[in-house]
């Protein structure tokens, strides 16, 4: 009854049905003998009473017997119980009502008689079980809302937490180093050291700056990559060569955030890390009609072990792709003699049209 | 006290270089950028301690300890490697972390100085002490993929896949690969346990074979067998190398 009220379309649903009632008595009543003024006089206000009455009473006590898929005895019980009694309170309003006419208005009254009584009596019990059926409906389907939304703010959490494990999973290699690398400029080069600092500052605000659910631009994503990158490039000096092609399609177009820093950050270490001459990371993007293609390349070592299956950051790669599009987004990757090479397939989604997505979802 | 400082990274060794300058008994005798340069230099220079990073390529510091040997003395420096931080105090080894204090610098060198002041005799639990942190890096990297080979000063990358066969030979091991004999300092046992088991069996006492390189299986002698490889050599197979031989080829 409670969540029946908490909507006027609910609620006035309600009321009608049971108005409805009221008007079938009144018409059993019309056709028993009783005049038709008397019988709506007698039947209408009653049968709204006990909707109210009937309604309040049934929703605590379905919230006091859950139904349970073992224990259907106790509700029975305690919704049987209740119904008789509230039956029985009825026909006692129906009594004291009809009575209360009789000294009025004898013209309008109707006599209650043992038959009035023992059919109120059953229509109360039914009527009464009627209602706790609509008051566990309603339980029920709270209860399944209530189920979804916490389904739904479980998977926003977990997605948060997800990235919050890849922004840690930031390489401490990668900060450490870089610490390393500014306890040295500190003496030989302060400007470069303060230089250093900044970038670091910067790659790690706009990491943290980074929601789960909210996407980021390519060019946004590719900014957060070059800060990276830059950083590197201090430690590695003339052996870490960076190279980005992307066009404006490409570049406004959605993805998830931080899909292609892991990515950057492996061919770092995996890739240059393991040179001893010079090499290249390129990026590649371009937009082919719905499809956004993202290409990240990197020289190895042509004597290095091969790739082991991907290792964690691609696996994690993967999985947010799915996760994010199902089926329609890819990660392929290859490994040639002197280069390993990562595709990315997902479908375009151009930042204005995600804006509008959003203002007619708020 | 004759060093050398071993990092891929030129800024590492500037730091590294930096602080050293204030220690006026050190002498750098040379600074490496990778693991090749560092073994040559341990073994051509033989100094009295090595500032050996980790994180290097192709040769990382616990391979560059393992071909150069425990005559020296090594300070491990790292950015960061839980693993190795572990073995570090199991087996009380010295390390540096990334980025240090110019204090916690001279403290590793008065560690350093009192090691190399103590009688040879003191010396060897230290070594024990490497070579234990060496094997507890090897193990994370099992199966091998390739085998190191010191040559003289150089250093040789033999890729596990590029091996026929090896075979004991007393204290060393002889692996065959690529129509080119090596020979390592190891036990055919030890190196039968880091191998993978899929792609290499012990056919024998004292051969290990490639089952990749076998072209064919051969009777030899009175019920004896051998292996014909791609390149022609003859591998003797043992009666029960033989029983693991048709299990694994059938």
């Amino acid at each position: 009854m409670h969540g029946v009220l908490t909507s006027w379309r609910a609620a006035l649903l309600y009321l009608l049905a049971w108005l409805m009632l009221g008007l079938l008595l009144t018409a059993m009543l019309a056709v028993s003998g009783v005049s038709w003024p008397a019988s709506l006089l007698f039947a209408l206000p009653l049968v709204l009473l006990y909707a109210f009455a009937s309604g309040y009473s049934a929703y605590y006590v379905c919230r006091a017997y859950p139904l349970g898929p073992k224990r259907m005895a106790a509700p029975i019980k305690g919704v049987g119980l209740t119904a008789l009694c509230a039956a029985g309170l009825w026909c006692a309003l129906g009594a004291a009502w009809s009575s209360l006419w009789q000294a009025l208005a004898p013209t309008l009254a109707l006599a209650f008689n043992r038959t009035l009584v023992t059919s109120m009596f059953g229509l109360g019990v039914l009527l009464y079980g009627l209602a706790a059926t609509v008051s566990y409906l309603m339980i029920e389907s709270e209860r399944v809302r209530e189920l979804e939304t916490r389904a739904l703010q479980a998977r926003l959490m977990a997605q948060d937490a997800e990235l919050r494990m890849l922004r840690t999973q930031v390489d401490p290699h990668f900060l450490f180093n870089s610490l390393n690398s500014i306890s040295a400029l500190t003496t030989i080069d302060p400007a470069a050291a303060r230089a250093m600092i900044v970038q670091l500052a910067d790659f790690f605000r706009h990491g943290l700056g980074l929601q789960a659910d909210r996407k980021v631009t390519l060019a946004q994503e590719l900014r957060l990559v070059a800060d990276f990158v830059a950083i590197e490039q201090v430690r590695f000096g003339e052996r870490l060569r960076f190279e980005v092609d992307a066009d404006a399609g490409a570049q406004a177009c959605l993805l998830p955030p931080m899909l292609l820093q892991p990515l950057v950050e492996n061919a770092v270490k995996h890739g240059i890390g393991q040179m001893l001459a010079p090499g290249t990371i390129r990026i590649r993007a371009a937009r082919a009609g719905s499809l956004l293609q993202i290409r990240v390349e990197n020289d190895v070592d042509p004597d290095g072990a091969p790739a082991k299956g991907g290792g964690i950051g691609l696996e994690n790669v993967r999985q947010r792709l799915a996760g994010t599009y199902g089926h329609e987004a890819g990660v392929r990757w290859t490994r040639e003699v002197d280069a390993f090479c990562v595709e990315l397939t997902l479908p375009a989604e151009a930042s204005a049209a995600i804006m509008e997505d959003r203002s007619t979802c708020a | 006290m004759r060093v050398i400082l071993v990092d891929d990274e030129h800024l590492a060794r500037a730091v590294l270089r930096e602080h050293l300058g204030q220690h006026p008994d050190v002498e750098i005798v040379a600074e490496c950028a990778n693991g090749f340069e560092a073994v040559k230099a341990i073994a051509e220079l033989q100094p009295d301690l090595v500032f050996l990073d980790i994180q290097m390529p192709k040769l990382d510091g616990f391979e560059v300890a393992e071909l150069a040997g425990a005559r020296t003395n090594y300070l491990f420096v790292t950015a960061f490697d839980a693993f190795a931080l572990r073995a570090f105090e199991v087996h009380a080894v010295d390390y540096l972390l990334k980025p240090f204090s110019g204090e916690r610098l001279a403290q590793a060198l008065a560690h350093a100085r009192t090691r190399l002041a103590a009688p040879p005799s003191a010396q060897a639990p230290a070594a024990q002490a490497l070579q234990d942190v060496v094997t507890e890096a090897r193990s994370r990297q099992l199966p091998l993929e390739r085998i190191l080979i010191r040559d003289g000063v150089r250093v040789q990358v033999v890729p596990v896949a590029s091996i026929d066969f090896i075979e004991a030979e007393d204290d060393y091991v002889a692996i065959q690969a690529g129509g080119k004999r090596w020979l390592k300092s190891q036990r055919l046992a030890e190196l039968d346990t880091q191998l993978d088991p899929r792609a290499f069996l012990r056919v024998h006492r004292s051969f290990i074979v490639n089952l990749a390189a076998i072209a064919r299986i051969e009777p030899s002698g009175r019920d004896g067998h051998c292996a014909v490889l791609r390149d022609g050599s003859r591998v003797p197979i043992s009666r029960s190398g033989y029983q693991k031989v048709r299990e694994r080829i059938g």
